[in-house]
């Protein structure tokens, strides 16, 4: 449960408890079974109803869970589900992983290291092997090399250089992400016999699968910013082309107004290079959409109609950057700017509470498209050689990025009918 | 001269914000209604309503004439004041961060 409706779920409990507390308690004499529940349901309604119409501050970002949390009756599947090794092999992922997992593996110390240096040591010995420094054990390097485990039962074959270190026997198996040795996981004890291979082998084989969803997670970042990049890039040369030939225009015959095109152009570029993170406030995305349309109505004149529709509550729920833009660009550059008489454009954003969604609805009253013109769009395909079509990778990047961000909790429609218009349709979890 | 740009607002962008705060205004002036008409309809349907005693022997409905709805109005009121003054700022301001025509804080990019 997210964190908004976890705080739904207990106003709504506190609105019974006060509901109950003031019909039954409180009061002489109590008020009845039906009428009360009347009571509560018509709170609750309003509780609901009115959860995401009081606007909402900024909400500053959500801290990971901390997963020392469960140290009490831990069990391996538990220490699995929390590991911190999920994030990468990181000198902090490694401490608060060796601490989880020495109960388990019955050592007495256990490390981790990475192919050079030690990221994390707990136990006895950890006064000379320290935390980052470079891998003193022969063991390990027998490891490394030999890419599979390696136990010693006698502390010659550790092969420590201080003299007085207690560890006497020690089982080292490598990590491993996918064919690559990216490191090993260390369990010694003071005693001479040492700790069970398998169960050893076992959770090297679980660390190092955590290892490689972290990469592969890290993977999916790299594509997801890269697809963000992609169309923070691809803003149309002719888009600015255009722009800076009506301002020129304008620069003679009405100064003033080419200044606040120039002024509104440099907050277009503005915000499509600051845009760090994946989502933004509406509000955000919805005055980079008017920025981008005050733009295009200067070069199209009253051609370019447009008109806004939107809800107050939808103003400041999250949404992807850099989606809605694209698609009122796309409405602009194919539906109306082949139209003679031109045509509307109308942006519409509502919030459903009961569902929890936003939609977003782009829709423009010009040529529409072909249907096969739609299934280029939708595939990203570009046009042929030598036109000045704009291509539809905006709209298939969004999608991709849609898909990557929502997996399948989300809907993205493009209806459109030659010579009425088009029509895309957009809806995404509240956030 | 005049250095802002919020100024230049378009028709469109004012119409915009003229339906969304009408649109606030209508939602809680529908909560307004529903609030005040319910007190008669509850003293007509529901004995309960002022014949029972909640605090300092006074009924439920005497309690919400006599503090209840004064709180609600005004709870009504300084939400409305508060959603209007925040949608007008969310879609009439220029930037969303920065003033407008400011240059990237990158070095070389400045003007």
């Amino acid at each position: 449960m997210r964190g908004g409706s976890r705080l739904l779920a207990g106003v709504l409990v506190g609105t019974w408890a006060a509901v109950y507390l003031v019909t039954q308690v409180l009061v002489v004499p109590p008020l009845g079974v039906l009428p009360t529940l009347a009571a509560g349901l018509v709170v609750s309604t309003v509780v609901v109803l009115g959860y995401p119409s009081a606007l909402r501050g900024p909400r500053g970002p959500r801290r990971p869970r901390d997963p020392r949390g469960v140290r009490d009756g831990l069990t391996i599947a538990a220490a699995g589900r929390s590991m911190p090794l999920r994030n990468g092999l990181t000198p902090d992922a490694a401490r608060r992983t060796a601490e989880l997992i020495r109960p388990l593996l019955g050592g007495d110390a256990i490390a981790i290291t990475d192919t050079e240096q030690v990221l994390a040591f707990v136990g006895p010995g950890s006064d000379h092997h320290h935390v980052g420094g470079t891998l003193q054990t022969r063991v390990s390097r027998l490891a490394l090399d030999k890419k599979r485990t390696v136990v010693m039962h006698a502390r010659d074959g550790i092969g420590c250089p201080e003299p007085g270190c207690p560890l006497r026997t020690a089982v080292v198996a490598p990590l491993a992400v996918a064919d690559r040795v990216v490191g090993t996981l260390k369990v010694y004890r003071v005693h001479d016999e040492p700790a069970p291979r398998v169960l050893v082998d076992d959770m090297a084989s679980m660390l190092s699968l955590h290892l490689e969803l972290a990469e592969m997670d890290r993977e999916s970042h790299l594509a997801s910013d890269a697809k963000l990049d992609a169309l923070r890039a691809q803003i149309n040369p002719h888009f600015l082309f255009n722009i800076l030939n009506t301002i020129a225009s304008k620069s003679r015959t009405d100064p003033e107004e080419s200044r606040q095109l120039l002024l509104r152009l440099s907050d277009f570029f503005r915000y499509a290079v600051r845009q760090d993170g994946h989502f933004a406030e509406f509000s955000q995305e919805y005055f980079f959409v008017r920025t981008y349309v005050s733009l295009e109505q200067a070069r199209f004149g009253d051609r370019l109609r447009v008109r806004y529709d939107l809800d107050p509550q939808v103003l400041t729920s999250r949404v992807p950057v850099l989606v809605i833009q694209p698609i009122v660009e796309n409405a602009v550059k194919h539906g109306i700017a082949d139209s003679v008489t031109g045509g509307t454009v109308q942006l519409r954003a509502r919030v459903d509470p009961l569902t929890r969604t936003t939609s977003i609805r782009v829709s423009d009253d010009g040529v529409g498209m072909a249907p096969e013109v739609l299934e280029r769009l939708l595939a990203g395909e570009r046009p042929g050689a030598g036109s000045t079509q704009h291509s539809g990778v905006g709209l298939w990047n969004i999608s991709q990025r849609l898909d990557s961000l929502f997996g399948d909790r989300y809907s993205f429609d493009v209806a459109s009918t030659p010579g009425k218009g088009t029509t895309v349709d957009l809806r995404i979890p509240l956030r | 001269m005049d250095d802002d740009v919020d100024a230049g607002h378009t028709p469109a962008e004012v119409d915009a914000t003229f339906r969304t705060l009408r649109r606030v205004a209508v939602g809680y002036f529908v909560v307004f209604l529903l609030a005040v008409a319910a007190f008669p309809v509850l003293t007509l349907t529901l004995d309960w309503w002022s014949q029972a005693r909640l605090a300092g022997g006074m009924s439920p409905g005497f309690l919400v004439a006599a503090f209840g709805l004064y709180v609600f109005f005004a709870v009504l009121g300084i939400a409305v004041a508060r959603l209007s003054s925040a949608v007008e700022h969310r879609m009439l301001d220029g930037t969303p961060e920065g003033s407008p025509g400011e240059a990237l804080d990158e070095p070389g990019e400045r003007p």
